[in-house]
């Protein structure tokens, strides 16, 4: 039972299967620890801050809890996409720092298909789809982009993926919107035009904003562990993820097309973070505007890192940055900036990269000291 | 044509005030990079010494210890990124990102808490400031040189760096050693070079050069933190640095070249005609990423980066 419990929730083999799990819990916990140590060296009180971001988080029931709820769904769906943008190219043995490029990749893309003319007047049913399937090509195309440099020239991708983000930023933000996309002057609008009714995403909760972003990541989510877990394609690029870091031959001897397999990946990569974009686009803002609130990309790169690279993972994970965002609107109350969760999201992901050393605390716990000296090293992205 | 000569160095002095920043930061990279430690926290980096400059400098009421304050915060980020990838072999872009994110939420929170205002901090004593500036008032006339009459210590201490890190990293033992550690640790170890304390002291260091980054914003520039530094000066620096080849003087070069399409493109908004005006601004802003992308596919130069870089050194037991 706890074999077959581990292949599906895990789906790697470690000496303790419950590691995986433990480790990010620790580091979420000594995080709101720091958090809360940090907002008492500054004379705050961390009771009230603690209260009021949980409070009005969306996870406990409480007054206003249904808008709570639905605002939390909806922006962890964007979270969950961005960090899904980072765990398959993780799981390709790929560091893909590119999530934020591809998110607004995917939200001016959604945008422009969104009210652009020929395509405004479809029915929904037809015109909802046909805006997704832009949106998947022009993430996925600028995805690649990192992949085919990394394939064909040998490129590291974290460098082209940080160099794509800001030339995403600028060609989006200072050429598009202000250009080609603007919308005319005598409408008032800063920004692109606002989409047509049928590019809007349906509500599935009344008197919120909440809507179907969160059902359609959660099937791409689904649809992504049975790729990765379920078919030769995802296994061949595991295999090649578990082999890229050590510089291994053993993938392309197995005959895996190690060059095609990289492309395709950053492909499905860049296509899932720019469906969060999308999202933002469809479902929020209903227009591309002069200037994007960024950071869901590269909260994305914590939420991946927090779930661990796994579907299961990133989705709760999603969740927790989703619901922390939420609360942190009402931690102004007790003086505390709205930017607060990014503390904790900092130590988080700190305490992740740190986690040779958890592992090794835990193993001392568990084995006593001599053992721990074997420190098991398996887990992270790289 | 003599009325030129002033707004000819007006425009050059501003230049380097563009450059300065980036250029520490890239100078940071250089150091961290040649011993083989990636650091793409420059941009978090900056934003933490931006910020404690201009609260040491609140403070006391003298930019020096704001200074002083910014170095501090600089070695202590260091220590941190030193401890994650070297102590414990951590992944080096993660650590990276954690700093970048915590300096996002802990600098706003700071600066609402300390400052109790939202977006920018109260006005401070600064290097830009006339009377702190460095005189050199004899070459004031003379095009370009005078471009360097009235400079702040921080743009003159930037480009006095450049010579100093190329001649510590090709002329003395520290630099040979460094770069070894960065090419091939294992090999280094065997010579005998303490490769962990060698990781140390050139991220620590490096850390310290992109804290300067971000003081040359704060009490360089400007006199004040705002909330959208270092407005990603530290992402340029890290694409300076892989342009320049991971070397110093490279950096400054590309630096350069990126300043002049910072100019290229305010020249051009303003007097451009026919084909040039449609170029978009988007695209000279894009210009130093394209460059760099350029450059490590072998299109614009070549950029190939120290053999062990971003890989975490472990003893053989």
């Amino acid at each position: 039972m706890k074999d077959v419990l581990k292949r599906i929730v895990f789906g790697k083999k470690e000496k303790y299967w419950w590691m995986t799990a433990v480790v990010p819990l620790i580091s979420i916990l000594l995080s709101f620890i720091v958090g809360a140590i940090f907002i008492k060296i500054t004379g705050r009180s961390p009771v009230l801050a603690y209260k009021l971001l949980f409070g009005a988080s969306g996870l406990f029931p409480g007054p206003y809890w249904k808008s709570h709820f639905a605002e939390m769904l909806l922006s962890s769906s964007m979270y969950i996409a961005t960090g899904l943008g980072f765990a398959i190219a993780a799981k390709g043995g790929l560091f893909n720092i590119g999530a934020e490029g591809h998110f607004i990749v995917g939200g001016i893309a959604a945008a422009y298909l969104g009210y652009a003319q020929p395509f405004a007047g479809l029915p929904k049913f037809i015109h909802l789809p046909l805006i997704f399937v832009g949106v998947i090509l022009a993430g996925g195309i600028w995805g690649s982009i990192a992949g085919y440099l990394k394939a064909k020239r040998g490129i590291h991708e974290v460098i082209t993926t940080i160099m794509l983000n800001w030339i995403a930023l600028y060609l989006i933000e200072a050429w598009l919107v202000i250009g080609p996309m603007e919308a005319a002057v005598e409408t008032g609008i800063s920004g692109t035009p606002y989409i047509s009714v049928s590019a809007k995403l349906p509500k599935i909760f009344a008197g919120t904003r909440l809507n179907i972003s969160i059902i359609i990541i959660l099937a791409v989510t689904f649809f992504i562990w049975f790729l990765f877990y379920k078919t030769t394609f995802g296994y061949e690029i595991r295999a090649m993820g578990h082999t890229l870091i050590f510089g291994m031959e053993a993938p392309k001897a197995g005959g895996i097309n190690v060059e095609r397999k990289t492309i395709q990946t950053m492909f499905i990569a860049g296509a899932v973070a720019a469906l969060g974009g999308a999202f933002m686009v469809l479902g929020v803002l209903f227009q591309y505007p002069p200037i994007f609130e960024g950071g869901y990309g590269f909260d994305g790169i914590a939420v991946a890192l927090i779930g661990q690279n796994e579907p299961l993972g990133v989705i709760l994970a999603g969740i927790l940055i989703g619901a922390l965002r939420t609360g942190a609107t009402t931690v102004q109350l007790a003086h505390i900036p709205k930017t607060f969760p990014s503390i904790i999201e900092g130590f988080t992901v700190g305490f992740i990269a740190l986690q040779v050393l958890i592992r090794y605390w835990i193993m001392r716990l568990v084995e006593g000291r001599k053992k721990a000296i074997q420190v098991d090293m398996g887990g992270g992205a790289k | 044509m003599n009325n030129n000569i002033p707004f000819l160095n007006a425009s050059i002095a501003q230049a380097l005030d563009y450059t300065a920043p980036i250029l520490f930061a890239a100078l940071g990279g250089v150091m961290s990079e040649n011993a083989g430690v990636v650091n793409i926290a420059l941009e978090g980096m900056m934003r933490f010494a931006a910020f404690f400059g201009v609260w040491g400098s609140f403070v006391s009421g003298n930019a020096w210890v704001g200074l002083l304050w910014g170095i501090g915060i600089g070695i202590a980020l260091g220590a941190l990124h030193a401890y994650i990838t070297v102590k414990w072999a951590g992944n080096q872009i993660i650590s990276g990102v954690a700093i970048n994110v915590m300096a996002m939420g802990m600098i706003t929170y700071l600066l609402e808490s300390i400052f109790k205002t939202t977006g920018y901090s109260p006005p401070v004593a600064y290097f830009g400031a006339p009377a702190s500036k460095v005189h050199l008032t004899f070459l004031k006339g003379i095009p370009i040189l005078g471009a360097f009459a009235e400079l702040t210590i921080l743009i003159w201490f930037a480009l006095i760096l450049v010579v100093v890190l190329h001649f510590v990293l090709y002329h003395t033992v520290l630099g040979l050693r460094i770069r070894a550690v960065g090419e091939n640790p294992h090999a280094a170890e065997t010579l005998g070079v303490n490769v962990f304390k060698i990781k140390w002291f050139a991220v620590i260091t490096g850390s310290v050069l992109a804290a300067f980054g971000g003081l040359a914003l704060s009490l360089g520039t400007l006199s004040s933190f705002t909330n959208s530094m270092a407005m990603g000066k530290g992402f340029i620096g890290l694409a300076a640095m892989i342009f320049g080849n991971w070397t110093p003087f490279g950096a400054l070069g590309a630096i350069l070249i990126f300043a002049c399409a910072q100019v290229l493109q305010l020249f051009m908004q303003g007097t451009a005609t026919g084909f040039a005006k449609l170029i978009p601004l988007g695209f000279y802003l894009s210009l130093p990423y394209m460059l760099t992308i350029g450059a490590l596919i072998g299109v614009v130069g070549k950029a190939v980066g120290p053999a062990a870089d971003g890989i975490p050194y472990e003893k053989e037991s």
